[in-house]
């Protein structure tokens, strides 16, 4: 069962909601009048979803919350009483994993947070290979940086450079990229 | 109300370019085995970043479970036993999942060794033992690594040309490579055929010694591959061919010179990798055996890794050669369709785009001829015909076969 954690500091509205989620077998957890503690109770509920509404001042501690659950986040659905084509894109593009207008059937919140865990679970899919892409990129670029410094300290070319550097690196069980970290800080300690 | 076009997946490719890897971070499934020494020099030594990979390797304890993870998606590809990918893709003792064969790993480097009780009992031949198992008396028990995999076949062939039923003489079980010493020291088994550093490590200890090598039983063998599903290939081409690369220009590397392979044997000995003493991992590395029984020599086929690509192309014939195996031990009940099975699972045109950017020699023949231990031609012509050739065998043909 689906654990939402409702950000209920709005209350014109979440009556309706709240009842009508928890008609549709939803594990609701309501919090109302937080802001400050917002952050600690996502830690402590681990919900799987996280439902606010787009007029809470709650938003902006979610942008805090955003980064603060990064190695452990979670979809963030919003709820509103307009349909606003442009407010939702904008929310969208911002990480937010889908939308329910209020007044909704029962029986739709299901598809529609069904489809925010898969849309949320390929976005972190997304995200997870652009890291990993960045922090390849990243390492390669160290690893060039180090082969261009021994380069130029033994006076050989780029083929011995690496076989150096491997060598090192194989003889201390370390990987390539721990042996060009500390080429370029004995380079730098050495004031270049 | 969803918006598909977001910033992130526009980014993502704007970073691809046509032929980049569409999956970047890969999990790669390897044992604690110095034939595995390619995929570490790989992930570690910085092959992989200049082809937009980057490969977490991830050891496994039994290749059931390695099978496991990459059936399952954990894993990515995985250092493989030959036999293992034609029997999963067989579905031989479990689902059948097609599987797909980028390049070979590694050829030789195998051993059959006994335990000191029976070295002690004079059980140190290949006639003593044949000697032994016709006596009256409890069986030896003998372990592999995996029942369609390359030890049991070597283990099977071996006891065959000697004689030995390996069916109905012995008791075979299966115990993961980094267990057999410890099986061996409490005496569960009697002996074991597995990959390094497992052999040498009971000789060190004491408990064991080497009866004979896989390259006795077949010079320059077919032994690890690198596997993936055949799902991977089709959904990441761009990144089988990426991998393919990393791993060829790693296998170079380690063949390069001795200090590489000195190296190489110092950083696989690791705990995070092979975790075994370098004094087990390092001489058998470098040709230099010792069996146990006061014999050392400087083996003419030793693990090797290149090869000039010999050892890398994925032949036909080395696949087809498992196929015969089973059909000979009765894990396949008629005769399939040797070579279509081949060529669905060696990706072939892979492993040739892959090798020729890095201006290594692909052959144009597909098959290759060995002559095993016992005197058998093996040229993948006729596999039918080879798999019927042997005395001692465990076949059993369909009705159709009984027919003709």
């Amino acid at each position: 069962m689906l654990r939402i954690l409702l950000i209920n500091d709005t209350p014109k509205k979440v009556g309706r909601l709240k009842s009508a989620l928890v008609e549709a077998g939803f594990e609701v957890v309501d919090e109302s009048g937080l802001t400050i503690d917002l952050p600690e109770r996502v830690e402590a509920v681990r919900p799987d979803v996280v439902l606010i509404d787009t007029e809470s001042p709650g938003r902006d501690v979610m942008e805090q919350v955003v980064l603060v659950t990064r190695d452990q986040p979670r979809p963030i659905v919003m709820f509103t009483d307009e349909h606003d084509p442009q407010v939702m894109r904008q929310a969208i593009q911002s990480g937010v994993s889908a939308y329910i207008v209020e007044g909704i059937q029962t029986e739709r919140l299901q598809p529609i947070l069904d489809v925010a865990m898969a849309r949320f679970e390929s976005d972190q899919a997304l995200r997870a290979q652009l890291q990993a892409r960045d922090a390849q990129l990243a390492e390669r670029k160290r690893i060039e940086l180090a082969k261009g410094l021994l380069m130029k300290m033994k006076s050989c070319n780029e083929e011995d450079a690496y076989t150096l550097m491997r060598r090192q690196a194989m003889s201390r069980q370390q990987k390539l990229i721990q042996v060009a970290e500390q080429i370029i800080a004995m380079h730098d300690m050495l004031g270049g | 109300m969803i918006d598909s076009n977001t910033p992130r997946s526009d980014a993502l490719a704007w970073v691809a370019g046509s032929d980049a890897p569409e999956k970047s971070a890969l999990n790669l499934g390897f044992m604690a085995l110095t034939d595995s020494a390619s995929l570490i020099v790989a992930a570690t030594q910085g092959f992989a970043q200049p082809y937009g990979l980057s490969l977490n390797l991830q050891r496994q304890t039994s290749w059931a479970g390695l099978r496991d993870r990459l059936l399952s998606g954990e894993l990515d590809a995985a250092q493989m036993l030959y036999g293992q990918v034609y029997g999963v893709h067989l579905g031989l003792g479990g689902p059948a999942t097609e599987l797909a064969i980028l390049m070979g790993l590694c050829q030789n480097g195998q051993a059959i060794n006994l335990s000191q009780p029976l070295m002690q009992a004079g059980v140190t031949t290949a006639e003593a033992l044949a000697a032994r198992v016709r006596q009256n008396g409890a069986k030896l028990t003998l372990a592999q690594t995996f029942p369609t995999g390359t030890h049991a076949m070597w283990l099977y062939y071996w006891l065959a040309a000697q004689g030995i039923h390996p069916l109905e003489d012995v008791n075979t079980v299966v115990v993961p490579p980094s267990q057999m010493v410890a099986h061996l020291r409490a005496a569960r088994i009697d002996g074991f055929c597995a990959g390094g550093p497992w052999g040498a490590l009971a000789v060190e200890e004491g408990q064991g010694f080497t009866l004979a090598t896989s390259q006795d039983i077949w010079a320059d063998h077919p032994e690890k591959v690198l596997g993936v599903t055949r799902e991977f290939v089709e959904h990441y081409p761009n990144t089988a061919r990426a991998l393919t690369m990393a791993v060829l220009e790693a296998s170079r590397f380690i063949d390069e010179s001795e200090e590489n392979r000195r190296g190489t044997a110092q950083l696989i000995s690791s705990r995070d990798y092979v975790d075994a003493p370098l004094s087990a991992i390092q001489p058998r590395f470098l040709g230099q055996y010792e069996d146990g029984l006061g014999h050392a020599w400087l083996d003419a086929h030793p693990l090797r890794f290149f090869a000039d690509g010999e050892v890398n192309m994925p032949w036909l014939s080395d696949g087809i050669w498992f196929l015969t195996q089973f059909r000979r031990w009765g894990l396949l009940k008629d005769d399939p369709d040797y070579l279509a099975i081949a060529r669905r699972i060696h990706q072939l045109e892979i492993y040739r785009s892959a090798a020729e950017a890095l201006g290594i020699a692909v052959p144009e023949a597909q098959m290759r001829r060995s002559t095993l231990l016992d005197g058998s031609v093996w040229d993948g012509s006729d596999p039918a015909g080879y798999a019927r050739s042997f005395a001692i065998h465990a076949r059993t043909d369909g009705p159709a076969a009984v027919n003709l």
